[in-house]
Order: structure tokens, then sequence, then C-alpha cells
């Protein structure tokens, strides 16, 4: 016998979030259930000449410790300020397991490119590398190894960087080091920081709203670029929020645009419906990719009407955290995770769908949320959410916990 | 756990075919940093959005699935330290002189930009990881490739991994041998030649060879010795044959 086939536990033990509404589940739930957008702000330092609005992390960040200090970026200091959060949940993990058992699985798209754009341009300017700067903080692997070394994980520690379903992936790829037996905890999530590269790239492919991003209306016009990070601690045991299905897919249409008939996007689906063992119907929420460009909200549309049908609450919650990449993934994991956690009797808040309501009669109708919408009590809430990324790499996760008596 | 190599291939400046590599695992020696694959195997349309790394790690896939069918198939994991760097890098010069960036260029910046040709090159809509982990790039993808396995065991994983060297700007802030190269194997979980990977905890590593850890394995692999143990960051791994 090579493979144990039985589905074994996959938990989300704990969660550790920072974005544009703040920072852990206490200050961001509120706001997400609010429709609170004021997280978007303009900023003319990304691309010369140009005001872009966008959802930035505010707050301070923690310092990356002295010892660290070769991984300093802006974006492993997104990752620490989410690890933090779940400190004492991976202490004890370390602890109980031993730190060789425990591995990383990180996502980014960026890494640290806002850092490296610092060193080229003080590079250009003085002929030499600035003295902080090193290849640690732009290396894809880099945000792996950073959190190993913070955690004390000594278990494998790699990143998964398949653009904007990155995050997604890291959770899917630590349910199978569990289910391997090469580890007994991971830590697993995702980071990215707004950059130059990033905010120019998507505004050279004429893809960046102008004003918040508008997902599934008419009016729509493109994508608000956002930075944070969600980090999960990821265990065997049974109880609290699952992991419950995953489901993958290529385009195999081009690098920068899905299949308009989101065939894609539709196998991802089902697949993670067949992993789950379940049918559309029990689906309580879906966090929709939503992304607010005419092609993705289109397609999505389509896909989501052929698997689930218009009835699902579902909303995009980049009109309240932005895009934020690489991390979109792991963070809107992580809002299906609080809807979760904050649920005793299963009964679901859902998170609205903010737009201005102009729906798009080229989409199928689909059942967007509105502002105070609930669940009946459900003695097992089921919740999707996708993600799609460039390079045609879709990933769609299931999540569920079963309800407190 | 055990699983099974199906088939293996290996692309290096001046090592191309089975044979070439067979030379090469009996007196092996550093892979040359420069060179790039013939790939009129691709559409023009196509073979012109390649970069070097993209060249490589296409020939190696469709090298290692010969079969057209399987190609569109199999579920994939590219494992590359670097990736697409050198053009994020190239990009990022243009930022730091005002310029606009290529949007095309961009496009293909991302670290599973090969994934994303291969998928389109080979008509595969399969499940497909791109990932990093430095110098552990090739054990990190294997055990990923492992991972895939395990969720569906009836179908293959086609596991390519390589790399060109680190642009100039950043090359002197790393120390790996500087080459070009591209390793593709396709795994099963049951079938093919089997070979188990075991992480071995503790501090004593192995040295590095001066080539990189995925054509250490090649070379293991074809040597027909009973097992291989190759650094890692903070343990090792070993992998046994049978």
């Amino acid at each position: 016998m090579v493979f144990d086939a039985m589905a074994s536990p996959c938990c989300l033990a704990a969660l550790g979030i920072v974005n544009a509404l703040g920072s852990g589940e206490r200050a961001i739930w509120p706001r997400l259930l609010a429709g609170d957008q004021s997280g978007f702000c303009l900023r003319d330092d990304f691309v010369p000449g140009r005001q872009l609005l966008l959802a930035a992390v505010r707050e301070p960040l923690p310092k990356v410790p002295e010892e660290l200090a070769r991984f300093a970026s802006r974006n492993n200091a997104l990752c620490l300020a989410a690890l933090e959060q779940i400190a004492a949940a991976v202490a004890e993990a370390v602890l109980r397991f031993g730190p060789d058992r425990v591995a990383v699985v990180m996502g980014t798209s960026t890494s640290g490119v806002s850092d490296a754009e610092d060193a080229i341009r003080a590079l250009r300017e003085t002929q030499r590398l600035a003295p902080h700067f090193d290849y640690a903080q732009l290396e894809f692997g880099g945000i792996a190894e950073f959190t190993a070394a913070v955690v004390g994980a000594r278990g494998p520690a790699y990143t998964l960087s398949t653009a904007c379903s990155s995050g997604a992936r890291a959770l899917a790829s630590a349910r199978s080091l569990l289910g391997l037996g090469f580890c007994d905890a991971v830590v697993a999530g995702a980071a990215d920081s707004l950059c130059g590269l990033t905010t120019g790239g998507f505004s050279a492919l004429q893809a960046l709203s102008s004003e918040v991003t508008n997902p599934f209306s008419r009016n729509r016009a493109g994508i608000t670029l956002g930075e944070g990070a969600a980090v999960f601690l990821v265990t065997r045991d049974s109880g609290g929020v699952q992991l419950l299905g995953v489901g993958e897919s290529s385009e195999a249409h081009h690098m920068s645009a899905p299949d308009p008939e989101g065939r894609g996007a539709e196998t991802a689906m089902r697949r993670a419906l067949a992993d789950a063992a379940l049918e559309p119907e029990a689906l309580a929420y879906l966090n929709l990719h939503g992304t607010g460009t005419p092609l993705n909200d289109a397609m999505e549309g389509l896909a989501v009407a052929r698997v689930l049908g218009s009835s699902v609450p579902g909303s995009s919650t980049k009109a309240l955290l932005g895009h934020t990449l690489g991390a979109a993934g792991a963070t809107e994991a992580g809002v299906c995770w609080m809807m979760l956690d904050q649920s005793r009797d299963g009964s679901l808040e859902i998170v609205p769908h903010c737009y201005d309501g102009a729906r798009d009669p080229e989409i199928p109708t689909l059942h967007l949320a509105r502002r105070g919408e609930h669940t009946p009590p459900c003695a097992a809430p089921r919740v999707m959410t996708n993600s799609f990324g460039f390079g045609g790499n879709n990933c769609t996760l299931v999540l569920g916990r079963e309800a407190v008596a | 756990m055990r699983w099974g190599v199906e088939s293996h291939a290996a692309w290096a400046p001046g090592i191309d075919t089975a044979a070439q590599w067979q030379q090469w695992a009996k007196s092996p020696e550093p892979l040359a940093a420069e060179g790039i694959p013939d790939a009129r195997f691709l559409p023009a349309m196509l073979r012109r959005r390649c970069t070097p790394l993209s060249k490589i790690l296409l020939k190696v896939a469709f090298t290692c699935c010969e079969e057209a069918e399987e190609r569109a198939r199999v579920r994939t994991v590219f494992a590359s330290r670097h990736g697409s760097i050198n053009e994020s890098i190239a990009l990022l010069e243009c930022v730091s002189r005002g310029e606009r960036i290529s949007p095309a260029i961009f496009s293909h910046t991302v670290h599973n930009a090969q994934a994303g040709l291969f998928s389109i090159a080979a008509g595969n809509r399969e499940a497909s990881s791109s990932l990093a982990a430095g110098p552990e790039s090739f054990a990190c993808g294997l055990i990923e490739a492992l991972g895939h396995l395990e969720r569906e065991p009836g179908r293959p994983v086609l596991l390519v991994t390589g790399d060109v060297p680190l642009a100039p700007t950043f090359a002197a802030l790393i120390d790996e041998p500087a080459c070009s190269y591209g390793v593709g194997l396709l795994l099963r979980a049951e079938g093919g030649a089997p070979c188990r990977v075991e992480i071995v905890p503790g501090d004593a590593l192995p040295t590095a060879p001066p080539w990189p850890a995925a054509a250490e394995f090649l070379r293991f692999w074809l040597s027909g010795e009973p097992s291989l143990l190759l650094p890692g960051l903070r343990h090792a791994w070993r992998f046994t044959r049978g």
C-alpha cells in the first residue's frame, strides 16, 4: 500500500492576517461585514506622474529581527505582522511535534521587489549596491526561509509562486505535505507588497481602475491593487475550521487573459467540490475571484452559473481589500476562515459584495450578497473561494466547520 | 513513501542527448553557464515569447513527456530558484530610469511563466505548481510532485527543474555554480523505476557538488548507485533506489 486514500482532517488551526483594513481578525472582521472601503488611498509614489488608488497597509509593521536582517523587506515585514498573531499556536506546535516536523509553505508573487527597486536605484546612482540589500529579499524562496527562521521550523520550507493563485495553492500544498507524512504541522499562507513593478506592469496592461474596483458591475473598469499577508497554522487535528477540498486547473489559453468561456475556472470549482465530496447546494458562501476586470468577471460569472447556479451568496472582497495578488488566495481563505470562526450555530454572516449595484446584463445573474445578509443555522457550513492567476493557473478551495452545539 | 521514475530528460549547453548524459554521469564536471537549446519543436508564436529559461524547461518537459496525449494530461511542477527573475530585474532597471514597462514582458515575469507556456504549448489544463526554495528547489519540487501524486495516484506528474545564471546585477550576492540547465522527471505513484525520499534531520550536511542538485540526482540515477544524500538548508535529503 503506497497511499492512504482516506481523507484525513486538515485543520486551519489559527489565522494571522494583515491588510488595508487592519491587523488581526478582531480589527478586520467587523470592517469586512460593514463593507468598509476606507482602506483605499491615492498614492503617487509607485508609477511616476500617475496617481493610483491602492489598498496599502498603513499601520507600522514590525521590524525584522537583526539576526534575520538579510530578509528585511517590506514583504517579509508584512509576513511577520501576520506570523506574530499566531506565534503562540505555532510555538505550541513546534514544541508538540518538534521543529523537524514543522514545515513551511508560503506564497508570494512580488517577494521583496519593492526593496530590489531601491537597491537598483541606488546602484544606478552610486554604482554600488546598498549594503543592506541581500538577494534573499528578492528571491522567491526567501519568504519561506524567513518564515521557517522566525517560527523555528526545521522541516521542508518552500514558496509557491503561481501569480494570483499562490496563496490558495500554498494551503493545498500544506495539506499534501501532511498527507504524505513529511511533517505534522505546516505554517502556510502568503504575503505580497505593493511595488513599482506590479503597479507599473498592471498599469501598462491597462488593467487598473481609476476608482475603487467595481466587480461584476457593467461599469467595472479594472483592478485596484492591494497588499497584505495571511498565514495559517495547519495540522491534522479534527474540529475547528477545516480545509475540505482543493480543485486545480490550468487554462492552456493565454499568459495574461483567462479563457472567456471560463472553462478553467469551472474545472477548478468542480474538482474542489468533488474533492470535498459535496454537492453545489451544500455551499453557504462563495468568495469570488472578482478582480473587476471585464474579462475575469464575465468568465467567472459564466463558470459560477454553470457549477453553482444563482443561489449561493457570493462576494468579491477585492472591493474591500484590493487585489493582493500572490497573497489574495490566502487572504480570501482568511475571509472564509473568519466567517466560519465567527459562527456559533452554523449561521454565517456574509461579507457583502460592494459595487455600484449596476448588474451587467452580459453576465449570468449571481447572488451578490447585500449588507446584513446571513445564512440560516446549519450543522456544517461549507464555503468556497476562487483564485485565478496569470499564466492560467487556477485554484479553488472549500473550507468548512462543524457547528458548535 | 515510494514512487517511480518513468522517464527522465535533461539539457545543459553541449549535453543534450541521453548518450551524452550517460557520459556526463560517468565523469561529471561543472555545467556551462551560457547556452540555449533549439526550440523548433515550439510554434513560432510561442517561441518568440520564450526566454532562455523557458526554452530550456519546455525542451526537457517535451523530451521527458514524449507523447502529445500524455503531455496534455500530466500534472506539472516547475521548480526553479530564480525563475524569471532576470526579466524582472531588467524591468526594474526600466522602472529605475522612469521608463514604461512593456506589458508583454511583464506578464512573462511571473514565476509560473514556464508552467503557463507549457500549458499553452501542450494544451494542458491540469493542476500545476511553480515553486522556489533556494538551493533546495529540486528536493522541494519533488515533494510537491509527490503531493500531486498523493491527491490522485492514478495519473503521472511531470517535475521540471532548471535555472539560468542570475543577472550580473545581483550575481555577486549569491554563491552557487552559475549554469544553464534543465532536468525533467516523469513520476508515478506506482510503476516506473522505484525510489524513495526521506528528510534526514541534523546539522551534519553533505557537501554540495559543483553542479545543481537536480543534475546530481540525475547523476545518481544514471550511475546505479543505491542512495544519494543531498544537502538542504536545515536538514539533508536522502534518495534511495528500489
